[in-house]
């Protein structure tokens, strides 16, 4: 049978999955990754690997341990800190795919002699064709297509991803009942060397905050920002303004980040107009089947968790595009990916460059 | 198991295990009570303090049992703070558990120096006697190094560190079974083992103490060893600990030249089928049966894949508490790039291993490193 390595983070996910691989009959193995070095109280690298080796365990497979934190610091970290820097708000999480999960430990696999890596993503595959597809996991709340549209069709057929049909109550049913002690640990949520800490305390340790000035659209001041990398686009919480400022009541959303005056510019009230946009530009345009879709009537999702939006799209030059949505959009963020979708299938995405009416 | 990582630990000997087991069974009276099953209690420790005493050429009231050699460490390291003099001088390839602990003492106002240490894995003595200072109370530097195991010129540093009424303590937890241990040849004022490295209990060692006025407890309560150890001593591990020493301490000879023989069929072998493998440390001034080698263009991490795959443990670098291989410190510390400390093993053979084992071994590594 041939040799399968899973990655395993000591999560409730790539345990399952390695217990369905070792179920079907491969010959199972796991590594843990380890991608960012950390001895804060936020880390939880030690934990991580004392579940990871639990789950091993209990499934008889050996578990190896590998460091990617120089590739990672090197390919992802040093974006993500550029990103930021140029007022954007990237997603790591996606790069550390394309770079980390589908490169380096790729090949460190296909190195130790597997046949094909496993991943505990909620995504699935089709091969009926002579193009592999990925398609949305089964569950589409927790779908995690979004995160890997970056994949190139030599990743994706290298690559299973064993839970891509289940339900996640059900993954952590089968934990319980396969006595994985991690069956109820908490889903990680957002960027994963963040953890649970505040972002802004987290970004005050690399870059260097440059406060200025809230404005409104009309140029009123409003208030004092901290340093413009600390907002999103379509941002309310923790700009320490109040709501009264004009006639329209209601809370204060970014609308923009002015780099040139650095300038936090903010509008009134969730409807307000200027959170609302129906073209976006994107570039570093990437297709999983490596051609354009046939159709350009696609469906977009413009954030993680987001709605898929129908759209069309048309292909600039430099690998840039123009995205118009079928209906305006909430919060566009410029460095966020833009990921396209026919029905259930994943092609591809790019990176939001910009946003207009 | 094909197992080639004893200076990682050791396995309990059979006739250890049978003690402790004997004890755990049928004696539980505590030490210091003084009726019959407590008195049976301290006589067994007492004895397991005269074979280890033995085991050291030192007497047995210098003898303190502790958890293990982490903390016996720790007991010299941290009865400076009561010294009027608050200098230490160790070397950057000491154990973390003397590295770490002279971290901590900054704090408490106890500085300290760490020398470098040769390209052969030999501190230089002339290092040592430059980073004294008037305020140095202690010299610590391991007998042997745990990761080459290069032995360190102690006996030059003690005639030195005499002259000038400083302290000497010496980590030599690789030592025993090794190389001849004795504390009066040795002139050392405080030295440090840990059971499990010579086939004892894990959770178990020694501090011998020349003078045990000089320290003072690290931990505190029912005044046992002399008011320098308290807690309830744990009788089985301590009787074990005692037998392990003396067994690993007789015949000496016959086992240093059985762990050199390995040695020597394992480089040999080696050189037969890989011929640009990197010896490091000192090849002769270094404990029998531990050989730290570089294999160019190899990554360490995936041959310890391939070998775990074929039930054979070594080891490399230095795991932390996520099971990752950090560039070791000590292979910095003697000059390798970042590359090549990567791309090394350590192979510390011992009592449990054979000449067929070393051959299973030799074959695994040509089915690695000769296929790509």
């Amino acid at each position: 049978m041939s040799r399968i390595i899973i990655g395993m983070s000591g999560g409730v996910d790539s345990a399952v999955a390695a217990s369905i691989l070792v179920d079907i009959g491969y010959d199972v193995e796991a590594i843990f990754m380890k991608n960012w070095e950390d001895e804060s109280e936020y880390c939880t690298a030690e934990q991580d690997y004392k579940d990871a080796l639990q789950v091993c365990d209990s499934l008889n497979i050996p578990l190896h341990s590998v460091n990617f934190t120089k590739e990672y610091w090197n390919r992802v970290f040093k974006y993500f800190l550029e990103e930021y820097k140029n007022g954007r708000t990237p997603n790591p999480d996606i790069l550390c795919n394309t770079e980390i999960k589908f490169k380096e430990f790729l090949n460190y696999a296909i190195d130790l002699g597997a046949d094909k890596i496993a991943t505990g993503h909620y995504v699935q595959i089709s091969d009926n064709c002579d193009n592999i597809k990925l398609l949305k996991g089964l569950d589409h709340t927790k779908d995690q297509s979004y995160f890997l549209y970056g994949l190139n069709q030599h990743q994706i057929s290298s690559t299973l991803f064993p839970i891509g049909n289940q339900i996640k109550s059900n993954i952590r049913k089968k934990a319980k009942k396969l006595g994985f002690k991690n069956f109820d640990k908490k889903d990680s949520v957002g960027i994963c060397f963040i953890g649970e800490r505040n972002i802004k305390d987290f970004l005050k340790q690399y870059l260097p905050a440059n406060p200025g000035i809230i404005v409104t659209n009309d140029g009123t001041n409003v208030g004092q920002h901290d340093g413009l990398m600390y907002y999103t686009i379509g941002q309310r919480k923790g700009l320490g303004i109040g709501g009264g400022h004009s006639n329209l009541s209601g809370a204060w959303y970014v609308i923009e980040k002015n780099l040139e005056n650095n300038k936090l510019v903010v509008a009134q009230g969730h409807n307000n107009p200027a959170l609302y946009h129906k073209n976006i530009q994107a570039s570093g345009i990437h297709w999983i089947s490596g051609n354009p879709p046939k159709t350009d009537k696609l469906n977009v999702k413009i954030r993680y968790r987001g709605n898929d939006v129908p759209c069309t799209i048309k292909e600039l030059s430099q690998k840039k595009i123009a995205i118009e949505l079928e209906e305006l959009c909430f919060g566009i963020s410029p460095g966020q990916s833009a990921v396209f979708y026919d029905g259930e299938i994943c092609l591809g995405g790019a990176i939001i460059d910009s946003y207009h009416n | 198991m094909y197992y080639f990582d004893h200076s990682a630990t050791t396995p309990i000997l059979p006739e250890v295990i049978e003690l402790m087991n004997t004890i755990n069974k049928n004696i539980y009276g505590n030490p210091s009570s003084i009726y019959s099953s407590g008195r049976k209690s301290r006589s067994i420790i007492e004895k397991a303090r005269e074979q280890i005493a033995k085991s050291i050429s030192s007497k047995p009231e210098q003898i303190i049992f502790t958890s293990g050699g982490t903390e016996s460490n720790n007991q010299v390291l941290w009865s400076i703070i009561k010294n009027n003099k608050k200098h230490i001088v160790a070397n950057e390839i000491e154990h973390p558990a003397v590295t770490q602990v002279l971290q901590s003492l900054k704090q408490f106002g106890i500085e300290h120096q760490l020398v470098k240490v040769k390209k052969n894995g030999i501190v230089s003595v002339d290092e040592i006697y430059e980073a004294i200072k008037p305020e140095t109370s202690l010299i610590s530097l391991m007998l042997a190094n745990n990761e080459l195991g290069t032995i360190q010129p102690l006996k030059e540093v003690v005639e030195f560190a005499n002259k000038h009424n400083i302290m000497v303590h010496t980590d030599a937890v690789q030592c025993l079974g090794k190389m001849e241990v004795d504390v009066i040849s040795l002139g050392i004022d405080f030295l440090s083992l840990s059971a499990h490295k010579f086939y004892g209990p894990k959770g178990v060692g020694i501090l011998y103490a020349k003078n045990p006025k000089k320290i003072s407890s690290l931990i505190i309560g029912g005044g046992q060893e002399n008011n320098l150890r308290a807690g309830t001593e744990n009788i089985s591990t301590i009787a074990g600990m005692g037998l392990a020493a003396k067994i690993s301490t007789t015949s000496l000879n016959e086992k240093i030249k059985s762990l050199y023989s390995f040695e020597q069929q394992f480089k040999k072998g080696l050189n037969r089928f890989f011929d640009n493998a990197i010896y490091n440390g000192h090849q002769s001034k270094k404990l029998p049966g531990i050989i730290n080698v570089s294999f160019p263009n190899f990554q360490s991490d995936k041959v310890m894949v391939q070998l775990d795959r074929k039930n054979i443990a070594i080891s490399n670098g230095s795991a932390c508490g996520s099971g990752n291989i950090e560039p070791s410190k000590v292979l910095s510390a003697i000059g390798l790039n970042e590359k090549i400390n990567l791309s090394t093993l350590r192979f510390s053979f011992g009592k449990s291993n054979d000449k067929q084992q070393i051959d299973y071994l030799l074959s695994s590594l040509e089915s690695i490193l000769v296929k790509s």
